[in-house]
């Protein structure tokens, strides 16, 4: 990735992330609401809800909440210009995890104790996803030997024909990720439930829209996260990695609506089963591939 | 011990219109017995005012005096005691709600004919001329709606 | 020493139905104490009673709670039948119980759809509403109200149901079975569900007796009572009536008993549609209630027993008019099932006992 690169990415991702992350959050809620049989929001609503909260008066318990949402969102337009502009992984993977982190400073912050309670629950669950998004790029560099992104299109087959169990354990961890039920603990973006907003109860109007901001920037990281599985080196490839993500989210969006949220103790227990289950077998498969086959 | 066991019922719920309408964009919709709002036949109310003494909510003013009956249309709850009671059958519940409007108003029908004497039939002609009183004023005469209307009155 | 914090929780809350204070004392996730506050929504509708007609105030009595609106109307005119010694047709006592049995099916729907939203399962809590949306277009076509139904009056009932249009129910809430049995195979059958439900708030058969709870509450813990076993009108018809007990008594428990009492209740309808005797809707009452006179009568609302006592002091107002409302009566329970539980568990603990704040504060 070259300081050319690095700019283009950071352009193209900070323009167009936004409008994709829109559509796709559109298109989740009303596919969720024609699921539940409802008519369900026009497709441009979180854009709406966005302006609006732009427009509302700034109210704040504590002035440094908005700085702290602001460099989350900064943290992750970076992490995710890297991403698309083929650059480091691993950077990319700690880069979003320090911009979760500062979402977390944000909730504590505010001294509620609804908002503490969600930041609790939302460092269980970076517990609970962060061992297996830390294998992902370890295990990408076994399969290609670099940690750069951008090697994933030069690649003879794609990914996912030699790793599949860490795409599977992507996949329980993207539930997380995303804040989909059944492990939607600290902020459920429709659910009712116990901690009134969780992490995002003391966070109104500006604030509140830069959270949404973020979250679609981080929807289109982490479906890309899942793509770079199907993508090699072939002419098709980014068109294959687009459905596939596509794909992922429509599944994803199944998965919400299938479960009930469940408590941290079964959150917790079944992302660490997964993600040994899943690295264990990958590492033998892998090792087994490369001495025995090539 | 299961998982996913609503998801049948979710992907038939894709291929099916949604269960839910937009309303206002689309009218509401009613069934004959739908308890909307209340009308009065005036022609056949003698303003006994036993609706009045019977409506749980206060909602009704019967002036036998003035020869008026009056309704707050957003006071009243539907409950349709006085339609009930009324003896001459003349009020009716209507099956569409009243409608939102910015401040709350009162809707009052007038009987047409002054109670001079006695019975009087219905419809028939106002009294002649030379029953009145000498110097008593006409009533006032508010002109009467062709039906009952859900806005207003 | 773990840090101590206390979390108001409601009145407001998007997770309760009605408003109920408590103050939680909280160490990391674990509740350690529950000080519950009533009295955000006291209306004072039974001071009310000294100003209104004892026949108009029926339709004050169904204004109490929206969701047990029909068994409050119904309580009280059997109340102040029972008070001026009025025998109520036959036809109209059983026209009573199918309403009142309808209001209970869409009670315990409504219900199982806020226990799925407390979870966090929007899509059953929206399946198990929409389903509820037949019961409210029945209610709608006999008698006018989706919610508040207008129907019961002293001595009787407003309007009758055509036996065609008694058999047309019974096909639409035959016709609801199948994705009712869906639904139900969710709550009991899936795993996230159980993770949720399974040895929460959990209350032994003993514990229940000594906090003298009533209702589904009750049944869980393996207490079959249940004052529709008494026969009172229109149940006097059926064949036989059995409680649904379990016996877990956490609240895994109560969601089954009232999955079940549905399914109890839609039987009980298509029975009494056969045995419907034909007659008079209502008898016309006149006079009032003799001066000292006191009467008192017994209801199974959805939430569980509740209890109504009249006094007559020979006016057309009554002196006394009170109910003590199953709610009231589960609060106790409640909170003892508050004290050690899981923060993520509040909203279970509260719930599983359908509370009604409005019926208790009224």
């Amino acid at each position: 990735m070259t300081a050319v690169s690095f700019a283009f990415g950071l352009v193209a991702f900070g323009l167009l992330a936004p409008v994709l992350g829109c559509l796709l959050t559109g298109a989740d809620r009303i596919i969720t609401a024609r699921l539940q049989g409802r008519v369900g929001p026009p497709l441009l609503q979180p854009l709406y809800d966005v302006l609006k909260l732009l427009a509302k008066e700034k109210r704040q318990l504590q002035p440094f909440q908005g700085f702290y949402i602001l460099l989350a969102l900064i943290l992750a337009i970076l992490a995710g210009a890297i991403f698309f502009a083929g650059g480091n992984l691993l950077v990319v993977v700690f880069l979003i995890s320090l911009s979760t982190l500062f979402f977390i400073i944000a909730a504590y912050s505010a001294r509620s104790p609804f908002a503490e309670l969600g930041a609790e629950r939302e460092i269980i669950q970076v517990l609970s996803y962060e061992p297996m998004i830390i294998l992902m790029p370890a295990f990408f560099f076994m399969v290609t030997g670099s940690f750069d992104v951008s090697r994933a299109l030069s690649l003879e087959l794609p990914p996912i024909t030699q790793i599949p169990l860490i795409f599977v354990g992507l996949l329980f961890v993207l539930t997380t990720k995303l804040r989909k039920s059944p492990f939607d603990l600290s902020f459920s973006h429709h659910a009712h439930q116990e901690l009134v907003k969780g992490i995002t109860t003391e966070m109104s109007g500006r604030t509140l829209a830069l959270v949404e901001i973020t979250h679609w920037y981080e929807t289109v990281l982490f479906l890309g996260y899942a793509a770079l599985f199907f993508v090699w080196g072939s002419p098709f490839a980014l068109v294959i990695g687009l459905l596939a993500a596509l794909a992922i989210y429509f599944l994803e969006i199944i998965i919400d609506n299938s479960f009930a949220r469940v408590k941290w103790q079964a959150m917790l227990g079944w992302s660490w089963l997964v993600t040994v289950f899943c690295a264990v077998f990958s590492v033998l498969s892998v090792l087994v591939v490369k001495n025995y086959f090539l | 011990m299961g998982s996913f066991r609503l998801t049948k019922m979710s992907l038939r719920n894709l291929g099916r219109k949604p269960a839910t309408r937009p309303y206002p964009q689309q009218p509401a919709r009613y069934t004959p017995r739908t308890k909307g709002h209340i009308v009065n036949n005036i022609e056949l109310c003698i303003l006994c005012s036993i609706c009045q003494k019977r409506c749980p909510a206060t909602a009704l003013t019967v002036n036998k005096a003035q020869g008026t009956w009056t309704i707050n249309p957003f006071s009243c709850v539907q409950c349709g005691t006085c339609v009930r009671v009324c003896p001459k059958k003349s009020l009716r519940m209507q099956p569409e709600y009243t409608a939102a409007a910015a401040q709350m108003h009162d809707c009052t029908l007038v009987k047409p004919e002054p109670a001079l004497d006695g019975e009087r039939s219905l419809g028939s002609e106002r009294p002649q001329r030379s029953e009145r009183l000498p110097g008593s004023e006409r009533p006032q005469r508010k002109p009467r709606p062709e039906r009952p209307s859900r806005i207003g009155c | 020493m773990a840090k101590h914090t206390v979390i108001p929780f409601g009145p407001q809350h998007p997770v309760l139905p009605e408003p109920l204070h408590l103050d939680l004392v909280l160490e990391d996730e674990r509740v350690v104490e529950a000080i519950p506050q009533v009295g955000f929504i006291h209306r004072g509708l039974e001071k009310l009673v000294e100003k209104r007609d004892f026949q108009t105030f029926v339709n004050i009595t169904e204004r109490i709670c929206g969701i047990c609106s029909f068994g409050h109307s119904l309580g009280y005119s059997q109340t102040i039948e029972n008070l001026m010694g009025v025998e109520v047709p036959p036809r109209a006592e059983v026209l009573r119980v199918i309403w009142h049995e309808l209001s209970r099916v869409h009670s315990h729907l409504l219900w199982l759809g806020l226990l799925a939203d407390a979870f966090g399962f929007e899509n059953l809590f929206m399946q198990c509403w929409r389903l509820r949306e037949r019961i409210l277009d029945i209610f709608e076509r006999t008698t006018g109200g989706r919610v508040i139904l207008s129907a019961c009056n002293v001595g009787g009932v407003n309007q009758d149901i055509t036996n065609e249009d008694l058999r047309g129910i019974v096909h639409i809430l035959e016709g609801l079975v199948d994705e009712y049995n869906e639904l139900v195979n969710t709550f009991l059958t899936d795993s996230s569900v159980a993770n949720r439900l399974r040895g929460v708030g959990y209350l032994s058969k003993d514990q229940a007796r000594d906090f003298c709870t009533v209702g589904p509450f009750a049944r869980a813990s393996g207490i079959a009572e249940d004052i529709r076993s008494y026969g009172y009108g229109g149940y006097g018809l059926l064949s036989a009536f059995e409680p649904v007990v379990a016996e877990e008594g956490d609240g895994y428990a109560r969601c089954k008993v009232r999955a079940l009492e549905v399914l109890q209740s839609i039987q009980i309808i298509k029975e009494l549609v056969e045995k419907i005797p034909d007659g008079e809707l209502s008898v016309r009452v006149k006079g009032s209630p003799v001066a000292g006179s006191v009467a008192v009568s017994r209801l199974e609302q959805p939430r569980g027993e509740c209890f109504y006592y009249a006094k007559g002091n020979g006016s057309k107002y009554l002196s006394r008019f009170r109910i003590r409302t199953p709610t009231a009566q589960n609060v106790a329970g409640m909170v003892h099932t508050l004290q050690g539980c899981d923060f993520a568990d509040v909203p279970l603990n509260i719930l599983t006992i359908d509370p009604c704040i409005s019926c208790t504060e009224r």
